[in-house]
């Protein structure tokens, strides 16, 4: 039993021009300690499939159903009450993107990272304080800015405080939706350092959302790639980055640089689909060059082609 | 939370006011005088005050109109000199700058405070409670009203309550003076229920408990007046304001902190709106000041905004310009008021 | 994450608005008082409105005093006395005028009867005789004896008198001695001594009966007839009289305390009323624009300064200061409306125009701009102006009503034009002469009514075309 089970995972919007279909029927299951990176490009549903997952729905909500299982247990059954006390930041927490604005600007930052330990552990204040310096103190920024309002640090400051927070219960999974979007190259490469560390010393989950591929390979045992609100492509990383089987994955890694050969570089034509009305069939077909009339007509399956490599694809069917 | 910074900074507000004050009403003077109305009144009262000292002097009272007369012009020209009222015009400005400013007001033409003083210091001074009373409470009143309602409002967007709010919001751009006018046709002069206006009924009951149930029961209708006026918009404005802040990322942040609902609304949305919700509140309580004049007179409420009216139907000049002196230095105060206020709750300023 | 200028067509906004029911209602509205403000200005030019509010040469002298509008009949379901006129020089049917001179002399005996029709529910608020008389007044002046002639046939004498002044006017509602003649009638005649709250009207108009004892009067309708019997001593000495019976109602708004028909008033006061509002509003408006301009663009020094200038401004108490002003020195309203807009250039709504342009003076084409060489007024007026406009223009029209109520507010303290007929100035009247307390209830409704429709009319507008064109609201 793996420790994340998604299955046919949906959310829908309504919105005045129609329903939105962001998340149309996801499943993927993640073992524990492995970190699962989850690409594709602007508007294919990353962020809405981040949210599905926290439980953190807007008002327009059409549909939102599925299965979600943390540890065989069906959290998308409980109650928003259960929900809160239970699951959130407890067993999964987020990292999210552009943390500047995640911090509240007239609380201290210190507080804000104890918050959830009174909350959800009832920890008193003091206790709570400590743990929260200690957390910063391990995401490398002194202890001092426990005290100082989100204002006195710098983005990448915040960034690794927004961090220190989402691990300070020891969740079982963190989701992190482009934790590094808004930074520049060089604390980026700090916090993926910091990262990489925490994986290693504490063994989490991780959800790594981005459409940032060479980015993702830093930290992904496995890659999920989404177009279209649905996945793709699933498989391990090394298998991915190597031998992508989707097309859309193949066009993907063959637009991304490599530093030591030779490689000519190729974008993919065409725009991202509209999630209002996808196209029928296959919803990259009308951008793929390896389109069979079936692709038009039929949803492909997923289909096994390797073990754990899933592809949704009809050249494999 | 530095406190000696916190003390510097209330200082340095505090002094900017006052020169912004010292600007303002000397703006008032050069205006006020453009006619020569204050010349007119500080001259005509200097002369009063120099012949009624004469008259009842004991070396002078026995003596004939006529040299009684030029004794007095004699003592006239003397103290225009002495004071410098005979200087140009900027010299004395500057002259009627100090009084104005030490509250010098002068005395009043026609009117009388009622402890029986012409001072118009007094006058006005002994007035102004009551306008205080009314208009913080009609302010504190709303301020609630609309928090709460607004809140409740940005939890439930899109009912019912909600569409009535918006569609009606335009009601507020009518003032709640005019609103006065028709509560006092309706409750007064149909209804006979509540009382057309005044403080307390007449006579005054001597009982205190009777005497603030009296005062109460005239507030009613001017409270009322106003309430109805700033309502719809108010709980409008409060709800969409709320609204925007809930959309904020870090109170998303807090929902998946799993914080409970009702701690994320008053730490994540309240706490950081509350600067430009108490710039609201000040930026109404300044308008209401002003708003008070015709409230007032509307209501025959004896405050400062009555004063101004009797005054103006009387043409008593120095109580016009002493009632707008006042208002400079009572709008000052507020915003000084609030300047702190607001250095307490945003730690971007308190820092700074 | 402020959506800075979105791109603005006319028409595309103009659709957008009339979309909302608001919108299309504030647009018929306004449509409509526009409409009357352009037909009130041509029909009645503003010289001619200035007179007749005046009361120039007694213009309204045969108008009823404080009389209700025409159709409060309906609300009452009884028919209200209107204003009627009976002339003796008149060639009609029920007019009936014989000079009879004595051969002999100049005297001439003057015989005049003026039958009228009462079918009214109510008694008339006024009845007045005019006399248009020739003769001089040094000699011998006639002598007329007036009767009332009942629908029954009754006849009461009214009164005897000898005529000072060609034009004179009899008050036979105010007048004592015709009270203390038709009193006495009442006593000797028909053994009645009325209550002391009968009045001339209720006798002269009024079913005669026991009942008046207690102050009981009903209407008696029907046919009646004033009598005039003249002496002449004169050659060429005429009487002609003219009896005018007021009601009480009149025209479709009904008369202040003065006879004038509100009606001027209230259709005078809507082009004042929109235009001071939009006047102040539009001048406002355009001078923060240019002020805040300057201030975020410059920046340095002229951005200190006008930001003190700003503070200051909002010490001074501005409506104190335009009572102030207005008390002090008479003002008519195109100068109140000048000292309005100057006391409020430097306000408030300078601050977040003023950060707007802050705001866009860092963007990238910008900078471009100024790279390629485009002067501070080109790129002023091309790229920051049209960004920073449209989220002006609700405000604009939202702050009318405020203007609007502003010089209400001043008439109402009498500190307004004196004379122009405006709304404020109905209700200032109106409050001046008790109307609440007298339950002249529609003096205060009517002109309210119009500031209130104005007032929403464009609130309204401003309301929608804030929906329209704040980025922020639209995504709610």
């Amino acid at each position: 039993m793996a420790m994340l089970e998604v299955e046919n995972l949906r959310l829908y919007y309504a919105t005045r021009k129609g329903v939105v279909k962001a998340v149309d029927r996801v499943s993927f299951t993640l073992e524990k300690g492995e970190t699962l990176a989850i690409v594709g490009e602007s508007g294919c549903g990353k962020s809405s499939m981040a949210k599905a997952i926290a439980r953190l729905l807007p008002r327009n909500v059409h549909t939102y159903d599925g299965v979600i299982r943390l540890d065989g247990k069906n959290i998308m059954e409980m109650s928003d009450e259960e929900y809160r006390r239970e699951v959130r930041w407890r067993q999964i927490s987020m990292v999210f993107q552009g943390a500047q604005n995640a911090l509240n600007p007239v609380l201290k930052v210190g507080f804000q990272i104890a918050e959830p330990l009174m909350i959800h552990e009832g920890v008193p204040k003091e206790e709570a304080l400590a743990r929260a310096r200690k957390a910063l103190r391990m995401v490398g920024v002194h202890e001092s800015f426990a005290d100082r309002y989100p204002f006195e640090l710098s983005g990448g400051m915040r960034q690794r405080a927004v961090i220190a927070m989402a691990l300070i219960t020891n969740p079982k999974l963190v989701i992190l939706d482009e934790p590094t979007s808004a930074l520049d190259v060089i604390t980026q490469a700090n916090i993926m350092n910091l990262l990489k560390k925490i994986k290693r010393e504490y063994q989490l989950s991780f959800i790594f959302i981005t459409h940032d591929i060479a980015l993702s390979s830093e930290l992904a045992d496995r890659v999920a790639v989404m177009y279209a609100g649905q996945i793709v492509e699933f498989t391990d990383a090394d298998e991915f980055y190597t031998n992508p089987k989707h097309p859309y994955s193949e066009k993907l890694m063959a637009s991304v640089p490599t530093l030591r050969s030779e490689k000519k570089l190729e974008f993919i034509p065409g725009a991202p689909p509209s999630l209002l009305t996808p196209p029928p069939g296959c919803r990259f077909h009308p951008r793929c060059d390896k389109a069979m009339p079936k692709c038009r007509e039929e949803e492909p399956p997923e289909v096994e082609v390797k073990e754990r490599h899933y592809v949704k694809c009809w050249l494999y069917a | 939370m530095s406190f000696k910074g916190f003390v510097r900074y209330t200082a340095r507000r505090g002094i900017v006011l006052f020169l912004v004050v010292v600007v303002a009403i000397y703006i008032t003077i050069i205006v006020a005088n453009m006619g020569g109305k204050i010349d007119e009144f500080v001259k005509g009262d200097l002369y009063l005050q120099i012949a009624q000292q004469v008259k009842r002097d004991p070396q002078y009272k026995n003596l004939p109109g006529s040299e009684q007369e030029k004794i007095i012009k004699a003592k006239y020209e003397q103290e225009i000199k002495r004071l410098g009222l005979d200087k140009p015009f900027f010299q004395r400005s500057l002259i009627y700058l100090k009084d104005a400013i030490t509250l010098n007001l002068g005395r009043a033409l026609y009117m009388t405070s009622d402890s029986g003083s012409k001072l118009v210091r007094n006058i006005i001074l002994e007035r102004l409670p009551a306008t205080v009373l009314l208009f913080t409470t009609a302010m504190v009143i709303n301020f609630f009203i609309h928090l709460f309602l607004g809140l409740y409002l940005s939890r439930n967007y899109g009912s019912l309550f909600d569409k009535i709010v918006i569609a009606l919001a335009p009601t507020s751009t009518i003032p709640g003076w005019f609103y006065g006018i028709f509560l006092i046709l309706i409750f007064a002069s149909w209804l006979h229920v509540l009382p057309y206006g005044g403080l307390v009924d007449v006579p005054p009951p001597t009982d205190p408990v009777a005497y603030a149930l009296s005062v109460l029961k005239h507030m009613i209708l001017p409270l009322a007046s106003w309430i109805i006026s700033g309502f719809f918009l108010g709980i409008y404005g409060t709800r969409t304001f709320f609204l925007i802040f809930s959309t904020e990322d870090y109170v998303e942040a807090a929902r998946a902190k799993g914080l409970p609902g009702r701690l994320i609304e008053r730490r994540y949305i309240l706490r950081p709106s509350l600067p430009p919700i108490i710039t609201n509140f000040a930026l109404g309580l300044i308008g209401s000041w002003s708003g008070a004049i015709i409230t007032e007179t509307v209501f025959n409420w004896p405050g400062l905004g009555l004063v101004t009216w009797t005054a103006i139907q009387n043409f008593d000049t120095p109580v016009i310009v002493g009632v707008t002196v006042i208002y400079a230095y009572l709008l000052a105060v507020t915003v000084f008021l609030l300047d702190i206020v607001y250095g307490l709750v945003d730690p971007r300023i308190k820092l700074q | 994450m402020s959506e800075v200028g979105m791109e603005y067509s006319l028409k595309g906004i103009l659709r957008e608005l009339l979309s909302y029911k608001s919108g299309i209602a504030s647009i018929v509205i306004l449509a409509l008082l526009i409409g009357l403000s352009v037909y009130t200005v041509v029909t009645i030019p503003p010289q001619k409105a200035i007179a007749m509010w005046r009361g120039e040469n007694n213009m309204w002298i045969e108008n009823p005093r404080n009389a209700a509008p025409e159709w409060m009949a309906f609300f009452v379901h009884k028919n209200l006395p209107k204003t009627f006129k009976v002339a003796s020089w008149e060639k009609s049917f029920g007019i009936v005028k014989a000079e009879a001179p004595l051969p002999g002399t100049s005297i001439k005996k003057i015989h005049i009867e003026m039958s009228f029709n009462y079918p009214y529910d109510d008694f008339p608020s006024e009845v007045n005789i005019f006399f248009r008389a020739k003769f001089n007044a040094s000699k011998n002046t006639p002598l007329v004896k007036i009767y009332w002639i009942k629908p029954d046939g009754t006849r009461i004498p009214v009164t005897e008198m000898t005529m000072r002044d060609p034009n004179q006017i009899l008050y036979v509602s105010v007048d004592q001695q015709i009270y203390n003649n038709l009193v006495m009638w009442l006593q000797k005649e028909k053994g009645i001594t009325p209550y002391k709250t009968v009045t001339t009207q209720q006798i002269l108009f009024g079913k005669i009966t026991p009942a008046m004892a207690q102050g009981k009067v009903d209407v008696e309708k029907g046919a009646y007839k004033l009598v005039v019997d003249a002496t002449t001593y004169n050659k060429g000495d005429d009487v002609d009289l003219k009896l005018v019976v007021y009601g009480t109602v009149y025209g479709i708004a009904g008369t202040d305390h003065l006879r004038r028909p509100l009606i001027i008033a209230l259709l005078w006061g809507t082009p004042v009323a929109i235009a001071f509002g939009l006047t102040a509003s539009l001048a406002i408006s355009i001078i923060q624009l240019f002020i805040a301009t300057i201030s975020g663009w410059y920046a340095g020094i002229i951005d200190s300064i006008i930001q003190r200038i700003t503070e200051i401004y909002m010490i001074i108490p501005f409506l104190p200061f335009l009572i102030m002003m207005a008390a002090f020195y008479k003002l008519d309203i195109w100068t109140i409306l000048a000292v309005v807009i100057v006391l409020s250039i430097f306000g408030a709504g300078i601050k977040s125009t003023r950060a707007l342009v802050m705001q866009i003076k860092e963007y990238p084409y910008v900078e471009a701009a100024k790279a390629y060489g485009a002067s501070d007024a080109r790129i002023i007026t091309f790229y920051i102006i049209p960004k920073i406009l449209p989220p002006l223009v609700p405000g604009l029209i939202g702050s009318v009503p405020g203007f609007v109520f502003l010089e209400a507010a001043l008439s109402l303290l009498g500190l307004g034009d004196p004379y122009l007929p405006t709304w404020g100035k109905i209700i200032n009247d109106a409050y001046n002469n008790g109307a609440l307390y007298k339950g002249y209830y529609y003096w205060i409704l009517e002109p309210s009514f119009m500031l209130i429709v104005t007032a929403l009319a464009f609130a309204m507008l401003g309301f929608a075309l804030d929906k329209i064109v704040n980025p922020r609201l639209r995504e709610m």
